[in-house]
């Protein structure tokens, strides 16, 4: 699986085609969802170290099993508030491409609830506005029980090439201050 | 050792014979004379060609036999070497090494390089034609004899007798043969001088089948008869019997040949021989000299042993290689797989985590017992580390080597003569570091060459020698490896640069700035422009790619230049890239990591230094200036300054720098852990590192903070001046 | 155990009869391993040996051998006119170490 997935549309075309399951979690109020296939752990917030000059939505690094992992916090990420850290919190670790190479990015979130499975038939394609967040971002909305969840495109939300330009371009900012 | 390891070992050995031969073809113009040269070149191709035959790798065989002959041809010396051979044959052994790499790939040769093939066949093809041509025009000799006259290892050995080889195949018993009667037939052609019965292969009898044959036969044979009939002798076992059949007065190096081309040990086989009074123990000693003046390749064996099938092949290339490991006891090596390496290194790594994590709890619990064992488990991991970091230590020479290549076709390009000077080739640093080296060395020679060595008219009228020369030098400073690429051409044009990088808006018009700091300009994004980057030096990458990708290695690179006498470039890096012993500081709640090698010293920041200090931006240092920063502020950590912060004197090259931190936390060793690509354009940060309590630290990027320092108070002191 | 102690330091003492070649070559073989198994010091008499081939002169040797690397002593007493000969062709007498008692030429 995650090694044949060379790039993030193939990504997103695989999970198109067969994945069903979901991972739902929770946001502030609202629910969002990945592929299962993507999630590698889900972990306990606890000894994150800060790295400086960076921008709001990278909370820092955890050691996970001596590898040195990155954390998003996602509802920065989104331009909202910061994650207030609870005893609930979590961080999601993510499995997302990175050239040749699948890199490990850890999620923070509020609260994670449960796997669903969602049939292909009941996700439609992202609303073209209307939503809070970046279009590209949202893979679809998965109907459950008359409610919508957004499934998100781990390749958009955690592209590796994008995150590390905004990460250089605030570094870049504090230090030449 | 299976077939597809045995293909492995002939795949790396390949490029090791390329490599090597390479380097001779390199080494030949100037050393004309040398047979030794053209023979290891030779036998590069000969050895690269055999055993592509065995693993059926018949592309290799027909494009390497061509090249092959026409060594042949030189080493006869029925052909003279010039340069024109020398960059065929250097373009040939590309060729070679193209088609190994597509046996590798384990495909057959696209269409592209069946074309370059056949195309670098035509024109060896006229060497080996016109020779001809003119040996005929000038003696009308045959020529097939010329090159056997003057062949290598020309005296032969004083014995009037022939001398036969013969080691019997497993199934001679069975198939009804009895070994000794071709002996006893033998007696009947002329005398059997002496005899050895080579027991060798001989198991014991509890490992025996008894109708399994392992003899072999080397004997001493006076006869008239000629070849033919001798031979015939052995016509009924020769698809199961290994038969040589060596006229009287052979040269020694067939002999050696012999030697070679048999099963049993060197030393064992030479020793029969003379006792067969086929050779003389000088003769013996001076052939197996002549044989240990090369480090003989397992693929060698097999050479010519075309009669060994393929599922045999895997097994001789081991025994090959276990008697060689025996054997060469002064020059012991064996070969690893790098990636077996690099698992122990991880593992040592995170050995000396859980060593500090154990020094960590043992100090908590207060037991001095404890505490003591985890001290000396911290001493004895600590020497583990050092020890398994030199295993990946190689000498910087075989990547400088390869520049030979490099600064000959360059400068056939450019149109230049332009020497290469190599010094300090034993200087040794990780192999990663190595790895990663050898694209912004490729890309500064060549820079050197283009544009900082002249033309020669320039050279000469400016008084120097046509002939240019590029260096490069190695050696180690502190902690770190420093890596030269020295001309002796004009230098850089300061104004020239100053212009171009206002032009590009790298620099305000009116700025003031060091020589240092022009020359650093061309290292800026941006800087290089199409009239500088020529098909050469341009590829697509500038000088700014250069500097990231050392940046990238936690090194740092810097120009020295002087006008009309040349250029020199520094590239400092560390010596591995694995584990450093590193010094912990802390600032608020965070902890840094700044490696021990480059901590000069530590010292308290008085409260009338820190006033002093903050009004003219440079603390004093025992009456010397000292450039500082606080971290604090840098990093923009959250919290109130302590009252008494502690400044930690770093260097890096010439420069000093003050880092001033709130506590000192002392040394511990430390595995750098990549940051991944997220963080790889952070400013500051080197990377990072698991403490025993399980936390990350960030490892801080000395070179580019003292950079930083230095550079903001020469402008500050520029302004006040 | 005690009884293999025993016979480690016992002789061994057997002859073989007939031809030694490759028709009986197996069979030899087994009549000769055990003995260096059991015995410490092995005597083979090779006096009534027929006829030896290739195959007979290895297992002559792969005995030798045996005998050396489990550092027993094995000899060979006795040689038959055709051993001898063929010992002589081959040029082996020397690897065998035995005492080779060769036979005034008449008594045959």
């Amino acid at each position: 699986m995650g090694a044949l997935v060379k790039s993030e549309t193939q990504a997103a075309l695989t999970q198109a085609a067969g994945i069903r399951q979901y991972l739902t979690f929770a946001l502030g109020s609202e629910m969002f969802a990945v592929g299962t296939l993507s999630v590698k752990e889900i972990i306990e917030y606890g000894q994150l170290t800060e790295v400086p000059m960076m921008p709001d939505f990278i909370r820092g690094v955890i050691n996970l099993r001596g590898a040195v992992v990155p954390v998003i916090d996602l509802s920065a990420r989104f331009g909202r508030r910061a994650t207030e850290i609870t005893r609930r919190t979590c961080i999601v670790i993510i499995e997302v491409p990175s050239g040749d190479e699948q890199q490990d990015i850890g999620v923070l979130v509020d609260a994670v609830s449960e796997v669903l499975e969602i049939p292909a038939g009941e996700i439609e394609p992202p609303p073209a506005f209307g939503t809070k967040i970046r279009t590209d971002f949202i893979h679809g909305m998965g109907k459950v029980d008359g409610k919508f969840v957004i499934l998100l495109d781990v390749g958009k939300v955690l592209s590796v090439e994008e995150i590390s330009t905004l990460a250089s371009v605030a570094s870049q900012g504090a230090s030449g201050q | 050792m299976d077939l597809d390891d045995a293909l492995k070992t002939y795949i790396i050995e390949s490029r090791e014979l390329l490599e090597q031969m390479e380097d001779a073809l390199l080494r030949i113009e100037q050393a004309q004379d040398d047979p030794e040269i053209i023979n290891a070149i030779f036998r590069a191709a000969h050895t690269i060609k055999g055993s592509a035959g065995l693993f059926g790798l018949e592309y290799i065989v027909a494009f390497t036999h061509v090249a092959e002959s026409v060594l042949d041809k030189v080493r006869g010396n029925a052909l003279h070497i010039d340069p024109e051979l020398v960059a065929l044959l250097l373009e040939s052994g590309d060729h070679i090494g193209t088609l190994v790499e597509h046996a590798a790939q384990g495909d057959e040769p696209d269409a592209d390089s069946e074309r370059h093939g056949a195309e670098l066949i035509a024109r060896l093809n006229t060497y080996l034609g016109h020779r001809d041509e003119q040996t005929a025009a000038k003696g009308g000799m045959p020529v097939e004899h010329a090159p056997q006259i003057e062949r290598e290892g020309g005296h032969s050995v004083a014995t009037d007798n022939w001398h036969i080889s013969l080691r019997f195949g497993k199934d001679v018993l069975r198939n009804g043969m009895d070994p000794l009667s071709f002996v006893r037939y033998l007696g009947t052609l002329g005398r059997i001088i002496r005899i050895v019965t080579v027991v060798e292969a001989v198991p014991p009898i509890s490992q025996l089948d008894a109708e399994s044959c392992h003899l072999g036969f080397e004997i001493s044979f006076q006869s008239d008869a000629d070849k033919a009939t001798i031979e015939g002798a052995f016509e009924f076992v020769r698809d199961d019997c290994l038969v040589h059949i060596m006229p009287p007065h052979s040269k020694v190096a067939e002999y050696l040949d012999l030697i070679r081309d048999l099963p049993e040990e060197e030393m064992k086989l030479g020793e029969m021989l003379v006792k067969c009074g086929t050779l003389t123990l000088d003769e013996l000693k001076k052939a197996l000299q002549k044989q240990a003046d090369w480090q003989r390749p397992i693929g060698e064996v097999l050479l010519e042993n075309n009669i060994v099938r393929p599922e045999v092949v895997a097994a001789a290339l081991d025994k090959q290689k276990q008697v060689k490991d025996s054997k060469t006891v002064e020059n012991n090596l064996i070969r690893v797989d790098a990636e077996k390496l690099d698992q122990l290194i991880n593992l040592i790594g995170e050995l000396t985590i859980a060593s500090a994590g154990t020094a960590l709890v043992a100090q908590r619990a207060g037991i001095s017992e404890l505490q003591e064992a985890a001290s000396t488990l911290s001493r004895l991991v600590e020497e583990v580390r050092d020890t398994a970091l030199t295993l990946r230590m190689v000498q910087i020479g075989g990547t400088f080597n390869r520049f030979q290549r490099v600064v000959r076709d360059v400068s056939k390009e450019l149109g230049k003569d332009i020497e290469l000077v190599i010094s300090g080739a034993e200087t040794e640093l990780d192999k990663t570091v190595v790895e990663k080296i050898g694209d912004p060395l490729t890309h500064l020679v060549r820079n050197s060459m283009d544009h900082g060595i002249e033309s020669a008219e320039v050279r000469l009228a400016g008084g120097k020698p046509a002939k240019g020369t590029l260096r490069l030098n190695a050696y180690h400073d502190s902690g770190s490896i420093v890596i030269e690429v020295g001309d002796d051409g004009g230098g850089l044009k300061k104004e020239k640069i100053l212009q171009k990088a206002i032009e590009k808006g790298l620099v305000a018009p009116d700025a003031n700035l060091s020589d240092k700091e022009i020359f650093n300009l061309i290292f800026e994004a941006g800087f290089s422009t199409a009239d500088t980057v020529s098909n050469l030096s341009g590829r697509g990458v500038g000088m700014d790619v250069v500097r990231r990708n050392i940046n990238a290695l936690r090194g740092s690179i810097d120009i020295e230049s002087e006008p009309g006498a040349g250029t020199t470039i520094r590239i400092r890096l560390p010596l591995t890239l694995a584990i450093i012993d590193g010094f912990l500081v802390g600032v608020g709640s965070s902890s840094f990591v700044i490696p021990l090698d480059l901590v000069v010293e530590c010292i308290e920041l008085s409260e009338e230094d820190k006033y002093a200090a903050e009004a003219r931006n440079y603390l004093s240092l025992r009456g010397q200036v000292l450039p500082y920063m606080r971290l604090r502020d840098l990093f923009d950590v959250k919290g109130e300054r302590v009252r008494r912060e502690n400044v930690v004197v770093v260097q890096y090259g010439n420069a000093r720098a003050g880092l001033v931190v709130d506590t000192l936390q002392g040394e511990f060793q430390t595995v750098i852990k990549p940051m991944g690509r997220i963080f790889s354009h952070v400013n500051g940060i080197g990377g990072s590192t698991i403490l025993g309590s399980g936390e990350v630290a960030l490892i801080l990027d000395v070179p580019r903070l003292v950079q930083r320092v230095t550079t903001q108070v020469e402008k500050n002191g520029l302004e006040l001046a | 155990m005690a009884q293999h102690e025993k016979s480690k330091a016992a002789t061994a003492h057997f002859a073989i009869e007939g031809e030694m070649t490759i028709y009986r070559a197996a069979e030899l073989k087994d009549t000769i391993k055990p003995h260096i198994d059991h015995a410490g010091v092995i005597e083979i008499d090779l006096s009534k040996v027929s006829e030896i081939d290739s195959a007979g002169l290895q297992l002559l040797i792969a005995a030798k051998l045996e005998a050396m690397i489990r550092d027993k002593q094995l000899h060979f007493v006795g040689h038959s006119k055709p051993v001898l000969e063929l010992l002589d062709l081959c040029d082996l007498g020397g690897f065998f170490g035995d005492q080779v008692v060769i036979f005034p030429l008449g008594t045959h």
